[in-house]
């Protein structure tokens, strides 16, 4: 029995690691899936990788005009939402000292408000009885030191799902957090500001930090999405879920 | 769905409310379930509608003679242990003032001495892929008048969960906390009527009881490679009562 038989997903962040994994795995699930991204080449490659019922937007999520053409296209092919993980996010390396105006604006745009407004504008087009999944991150309650605004976000991230979880009570919308560890996606190479030499000591320590001794896989990180996105957790709301490999639960 | 194929599993308290649903759920999934619970009556109506892949063992949680039968069976049937869902667990209503010895003996010998037994004398019989589940609460981390040995008790489960995890390392079990919320079970339903089972659910954000399937579907996760990179984590399944 697939577990979101028909259903219509939007997933931001969609082009690479965790978005992408969570894309296939909807689809697989038996849902349509619309995913965006900021990087064209990149989203377009995701879908054809994917291959069917999927469907590309390109936008920022910190741009509110790309979200309205996010959700106009999906008005316009669907004419509704059922589930929605708002997963795009980034965090660059920027110690206390040295951090500019700039980068914790652009941490707080995209994770904080970027995010805000992902759900805010979904709520026209939600069916009542969906579901919601912020993607927060074990930072919201680790010290990481040099990444202090983008944990501060996924802090910011994790209660919004508190409020949110009250606000659309009335409609039957479930919203969680689920908040990854250390995952193998391409960003801690690409996006974090690190060079490949810190990515590799990064990587090595966080594994050293985990229970588990590993970084987790994108599709470990989806499958745990794909049960907050479906019924099988009707009665699970207003969570924090960690899928951290036990990093930041002992 | 058959994400639980070939799986040998126990479940403590698995004659009656989570337990059962828990078990429902599990050989749905594909696993061969041994539950265990202190009724014989109540056991064997389980297995009735358990069907062919079930069996039942008799005996109590908090005592190790009673374990080392329950093992004893899953050892000679299955020679291997897949799941432990570490569920036996129960409570009564004290208020501090009248709080006996007998009362806070009673509810840590089956709630936290029982957890740790059922995890222990389990441990030999399992490998990698391994997948423990304890019942916690949403009372692990909320105050409720009446029931503070209880509460206690069910916070003592959440943190077993972190040293286990860790002394677990390398061995590729993983171990979890289901906590669940208001839920119900024929026992609750029984003992709350209709207008408490009401009062109950509209403190939860979802404005009703939980049903033992819908905790049964969030332990079927926790047993299954679904949640393969989550460890020490607690999955509270209670309508949002303890998370706002």
């Amino acid at each position: 029995m697939k577990k979101l038989e028909d259903k219509v997903a939007v997933i931001t962040g969609g082009s690479s690691g965790i978005g992408l994994a969570t894309a296939k795995r909807f689809v697989e699930e038996g849902a349509h899936v619309v995913i965006t991204g900021r990087r064209e080449k990149e989203l377009e490659a995701a879908a054809t990788f994917i291959g069917g019922n999927i469907t590309a937007v390109v936008g920022d999520v910190s741009r509110l005009e790309d979200l309205d053409r996010l959700y106009a296209t999906v008005q316009e092919k669907y004419g509704h939402i059922d589930i929605l993980f708002a997963n795009a996010g980034a965090g660059t390396i920027a110690p206390l000292a040295a951090a500019t105006e700039a980068h914790f604006d652009q941490t707080f745009d995209v994770n904080v408000k970027g995010l805000f407004f992902t759900v805010q504008k979904a709520l026209p087009l939600f069916k009542d009885g969906g579901s919601i999944v912020l993607n927060s991150s074990v930072s919201n309650v680790l010290g990481l030191p040099g990444f202090s605004a983008y944990a501060a976000s996924k802090a910011a991230v994790r209660n919004f799902a508190r409020a949110w979880t009250l606000e659309l009570k009335d409609r039957g919308i479930r919203v969680n957090a689920m908040s990854p560890g250390p995952i193998e996606t391409p960003a801690l190479e690409t996006t974090t500001g690190l060079t490949p030499e810190q990515a590799e000591q990064a990587a090595a320590q966080f594994a050293s930090q985990i229970p588990m001794g590993r970084r987790g896989k994108p599709e470990e990180i989806a499958a745990a999405v794909t049960f907050l996105a479906s019924d099988e957790s009707s009665y699970v709301t207003g969570v924090d879920l960690a899928v951290d490999g036990g990093m930041a639960q002992v | 769905m058959t994400r639980l194929n070939g799986k040998t599993a126990v479940i403590t308290g698995g004659a009656t409310g989570i337990g059962l649903a828990a078990a429902k759920r599990f050989i749905e999934e594909g696993a061969f379930v041994f539950i265990f619970g202190r009724r014989q009556d109540a056991l064997d109506a389980a297995l009735a509608e358990l069907g062919l892949n079930a069996r039942a063992v008799k005996g109590s949680v908090s005592d190790e003679a009673d374990l080392d039968r329950l093992y004893a069976a899953v050892k000679a049937e299955r020679g291997s242990l897949d799941i432990i869902f570490a569920n036996a667990g129960g409570g009564s209503q004290l208020k501090l003032g009248e709080i006996t010895a007998a009362h806070i003996d009673e509810t840590f010998n089956i709630n936290v001495k029982g957890t740790i037994f059922t995890v222990q004398k389990a441990l030999p019989l399992m490998g990698e892929g391994g997948s423990i589940v304890l019942t916690g609460s949403s009372a692990g981390t909320t105050g409720a008048p009446g029931f503070s040995a209880y509460s206690a008790s069910k916070a003592a489960v959440r943190n077993l969960a972190r040293t286990w995890a860790e002394e677990l390392k390398g061995t590729g079990i993983r171990v979890n906390v289901l906590s669940p919320g208001p839920t119900a079970t024929e026992l609750a339903t029984a003992a709350l009527g209709e207008e408490g089972q009401k009062a109950y659910g509209s403190m939860t954000a979802l404005q009703r009881m939980g049903d033992p399937a819908e905790i049964g579907a969030a332990a079927a996760f926790l047993a299954s490679s679904d949640s393969s990179f989550m460890t020490a984590s607690e999955l509270a399944v209670d309508g949002g009562l303890a998370q706002l």
